[in-house]
């Protein structure tokens, strides 16, 4: 039987021994301490809060939680082989119930100048001290970025994750490593002992003048309650070039927070698709800011909803430098008695000048018990700037049905295949082609096609 | 930016003067006393006493909001006069017993009204601190069987009709500043266009705020009745002061089946000096209600005075097949703030809106557009069209969007567009070597820019708008 569990509000606070995350170093342990103290001043978010008015934590909120995995039997090869990619053969780290799991792991095949290593090694090595076991440049990029980014001091939920600092997963890419394959971290939750709570972290750091590609994707094996609390930080270096696609597709029962904290430096280029699915309430703030003159962010968004799912997509796009430029796609489809919210604020900072921005924001209703809440948001501190944005809500098109029905399509199969081919939109512009197919054929699945 | 233009762009607010007419006074602050003596003074019936201590006692069970994207010192609310009214005279049989200095003032903001009530076919009602005390074509209109008069008189000859429609669209309990001014409103305007009545002329009212430190609390209700049409404008311009004066003024309209109202507002008060001293705070209430089936309600605004305005003139879809609208130019300079937009909540079937807002901030101004689209589930075939462009000059003010878009209706379309530019160099240069000036090419820039929603006010109006828009900006690009 499971001990019993720890109410959400103390999650942070809760002495844990078995916790290895402080490390030996005082490096780690500081910001730990910091952001423990963070989590326990900051107030769980309610719909008060301007962030999360469309978004109710509440059901979430009011569970007690455990916080540690009971080592539970590897999912087989058969279980597994089908939530692998190809492209990422021999470049993957898969995590149980948030904890690393080296016999699912494979680093065999990773270009020379490419580090992939779970967090929980990192830390082992004592980052304060020698680094005798590990590796000294990944050791030093860990520590020049980790909890830099995300901002754990104003944000209950990054509090949260960082406070429990323990396991996930580090990319290190050298200095104008061209990296041709993608790399594949894969969260797979078990739920066993339910419910349970994981704080799966990321950190992705892309050397200046290299070439990457990274897919996160969080996914669940059983049908019990998980919440997910994950934090990525990503470092996109001068000149480098970061694709990142961002997956979730949790079970129906689960609870998901998703941030993802984006530096990006001169000439730098960071891609992402991010694709939420699954989970009966997710949310994900994905902050990008172009702190480098010429930096340039395309962000994709897509949420596939039905039933009683909610899902919150909060983006930022910060300009803090002159010369870079954005543009931004985001799309949703509700069925059912769903919720889609989507939040994009575009942040032009005084000295920003020149920067040319551009964000869409589709919403499509397929029940009248769905709901779309939409905020493309602008704000602008510089004159000399292109910014522009658009949001739609509404149902299919009528004359494309009409179409389809003067092709001889049955209506139900007509909106079937608009509903697909809206959706579709997103999911080409992720740069793994299994990946493609295989959200297609899942898209394609729900639409009964 | 060069010397001209500098002192162009300083210049001073041109309408800043100060009348001197003796005023009857409440003491400062805000108590059920005030309230009864305001009430007491104007010999208003119980209902309507009753009216203002329910709004004032929930009203101090509020608290002020706090999301709005401006900024202020904490407002003291009991070092505010809510009450002065000039001192009663004999009743007026014509225009030429109206008090001289009051008639000076408007000569000198070039409202001649005589002149213009007749020249221009433009019934005035005349507030001056908060009383009416002249109004004109008032038995012009009584033929047609319309009622155009300040709310008291309105509140002893037609209580039935106020009491009907007074709070049914913006509810004592609405919000902080609609119930302060439920509480202690003073004067405002009543308008009722009967069934089938389409109002012969534009009706306009003309606002002055007077008496340092008197907040203006008007209250302005609007009926037009099945078939029945308006269209009503609304000028304001106040003298100059340093210490900020609260304005919190509460505007109902109510449409019936078919019924057409258009609302145009030209705003024109104290912004405040370059560095931000004093100004108006003009945090208003205005809602319009469709309430019958196809009836139309347009809001037309042009913004571009006072310290801080912060308002959203909305449109509450109720019928089925009525549309609103909302059109506006807000214009912010030096430390001004502007947090402004609508609503637009869909209720009834095959309801339409649309928005069309233009935004221009210079100086060290901030500018926002916040708006909401709401679908209610009820809402079949609705349809939303919103466009909210930004122009910035200069690189130390800021404009933001915040559209925040609701559905719930899948048989319903929303689209919402925004974009952001400013003068180019290249646009002005362009102008130059076609001979025109700076100064006349930004102001044919600007007037283009906000053509879309200039098209849509009267004509006086639109001839005011972009003198105003030229005058404001003179010298803000360089």
């Amino acid at each position: 039987m499971s001990a019993p569990g720890i109410p959400f509000p103390s999650l942070a606070t809760v002495a844990l021994p078995e916790v290895p995350a402080a490390g030996s170093g005082d490096w780690p342990a500081r910001i730990v301490e910091s952001a423990r103290a963070a989590a326990g001043r900051l107030p769980v978010p309610t719909p008060r809060d301007e962030d999360w008015r469309f978004t109710d934590v509440a059901q979430l909120a009011k569970q007690s939680y455990l916080v540690e995995a009971v080592p539970s039997d590897l999912p087989s090869a058969e279980v597994l082989r089908p939530l692998l990619l190809d492209e990422a053969d021999g470049a993957r780290l898969v995590f149980i119930d948030g904890r690393f799991a080296p016999a699912l792991s494979d680093t065999g095949a990773l270009a020379a100048g490419v580090r992939l290593v779970a967090l929980s090694d990192v830390l082992s090595w004592g980052l304060g001290g020698s680094t005798a076991d590990g590796d000294a440049g990944t050791a030093a990029e860990v520590r020049a970025h980790l909890a830099r980014h995300v901002g754990f001091e104003a944000d209950f939920f990054s509090a949260l994750n960082t406070a429990r600092l323990g396991d996930g997963a580090v990319l290190v890419a050298d200095r104008d490593v061209q990296v041709a394959g993608a790399v594949h971290l894969l969260f797979l939750s078990t739920g066993r002992p339910a419910p349970l709570a994981i704080q799966p972290r990321v950190l992705v750091v892309a050397g200046a003048g290299s070439e990457l590609t990274v897919v996160e994707e969080y996914a669940a094996l059983g049908e019990s309650m998980v919440f997910t609390n994950a934090v990525a930080e990503c470092v996109v270096g001068p000149n480098a070039s970061l694709h990142h696609v961002r997956l979730q597709r949790e079970n129906r029962a689960s609870f998901h927070v998703g941030r993802c904290a984006v530096s990006i430096a001169r000439d730098g280029r960071y891609r992402s698709v991010s694709v939420n699915i699954g989970a009966r309430l997710s949310r994900l703030d994905l902050n990008v800011t172009l702190n480098g003159q010429g930096a340039q962010a395309h962000l994709d968004g897509l949420a596939l909803l039905d039933a009683r799912q909610h899902s919150d997509s909060h983006t930022l796009l910060d300009h803090a430098t002159p010369d870079g430029s954005s543009r931004q796609l985001h799309k949703c489809v509700c069925d059912g008695g769903s919720h889609a919210v989507f939040n994009g604020r575009i942040l032009v900072r005084p000295d920003a000048q020149r920067t040319d921005s551009a964000q869409q924001s589709r919403g499509l209703l397929l029940s009248p018990k769905a709901q779309v809440n939409a905020k493309p948001q602008l704000e602008i501190f510089a004159d000399d700037v292109k910014a522009a944005h658009g949001a739609t809500v509404g149902q299919l098109d009528g004359d494309e049905l009409f179409y389809l029905a003067s092709r001889g399509l049955p209506a139900a199969q007509a909106r079937k295949l608009l509903t697909y081919a809206f959706a579709a939109e997103v999911i080409e512009r992720i740069p793994v082609r299994s990946l493609v197919a295989r959200l297609a054929a899942q898209v394609m699945a729900r639409s009964g096609l | 930016m060069s010397a001209v233009l500098q002192q162009l762009v300083s210049q001073p607010y041109k309408h800043g003067f100060v009348t001197d007419i003796e005023s009857e006074t409440a003491p400062r602050g805000l108590s059920e006393d005030v309230i009864r003596m305001i009430s007491a003074k104007k010999g208003e019936p119980d209902w309507l006493l009753q009216f203002r201590l329910e709004a004032y006692r929930h009203w101090l069970t509020m608290t002020e909001p706090t999301w709005q994207n401006v900024s202020h010192p904490p407002i003291d609310y009991q070092d505010i006069i809510y009450y002065s009214a000039p001192k009663p005279k004999k009743k007026l049989a014509s225009m030429d017993e109206v008090d001289p200095e009051l008639l000076k003032t408007f000569e000198k903001l070039g409202v001649p009204m005589h002149e213009r009530a007749s020249l221009a076919g433009v019934a005035v009602d005349v507030i001056f601190d908060s009383v009416s005390v002249a109004t004109t074509y008032k038995a012009k209109l009584a033929e047609v069987g319309i009622i155009f008069c300040s709310i008291s008189e309105a509140v002893h000859d037609h209580p039935e009709l106020v009491r009907k429609y007074m709070g049914s669209v913006v509810p004592t309990s609405d919000n902080f500043y609609a119930a302060l001014n439920s509480a202690v409103f003073t004067d405002g305007s009543f308008v009722f266009i009967p069934k089938g009545v389409k109002c012969p002329m534009d009706l306009s009212t003309y606002f002055r705020i007077n008496t340092q430190d008197s907040g203006q609390f008007e209250r302005t209700l609007i009926v037009a009745e099945e078939g029945a049409s308006v269209s009503y404008l609304e000028g304001c311009t106040a003298p100059k002061f340093d210490t900020n004066q609260l304005h919190a003024a509460v505007v109902e309209l109510v449409a019936l089946d078919d019924a057409d109202i258009k609302y145009s507002t030209v705003q024109n008060w104290y912004a405040g000096d370059e560095n931000g001293v004093g100004g108006i705070y003009n945090f208003v209430t205005k809602r319009g209600l469709c309430q019958g089936r196809n009836s139309k309600i347009s809001w037309t605004q042009v913004e571009t005075g006072s310290a801080i305005t912060w308002k959203y003139p909305s449109c509450v879809l109720l019928g089925d097949g009525s549309s609103g609208e909302f059109y506006s130019v807000a214009l912010t300079n030096h430390m001004q703030q502007a947090d402004t937009g609508t609503k637009m909540i869909h209720v009834g079937k095959n309801t339409r809106s649309k928005i069309v807002s233009k935004g221009i901030s210079a100086g060290r101004s901030s500018n926002s557009y916040r708006g909401l689209v709401k679908i209610g589930a009820s809402a079949d075939g609705a349809r939303n069209y919103s466009q909210c462009d930004s122009m910035l000059i200069g690189d130390r003010c800021s404009a933001n969007t915040f559209p925040y878009l609701t559905v719930q209706n899948p048989a319903s379309i929303v689209e919402h567009e925004a974009t952001t530019s400013k003068i180019g160099e290249e646009q002005l240069f362009y102008f130059a070597q076609r001979g025109v000036d700076a100064e006349q090419a930004i102001s044919m820039i600007i007037n283009g820019f906000c053509r879309d929603v200039f098209i849509h006010l009267p004509m006086e109006f639109a001839v005011e708008a972009t003198k105003l828009l030229g005058l404001k900006l003179e010298g803000s690009v360089g």
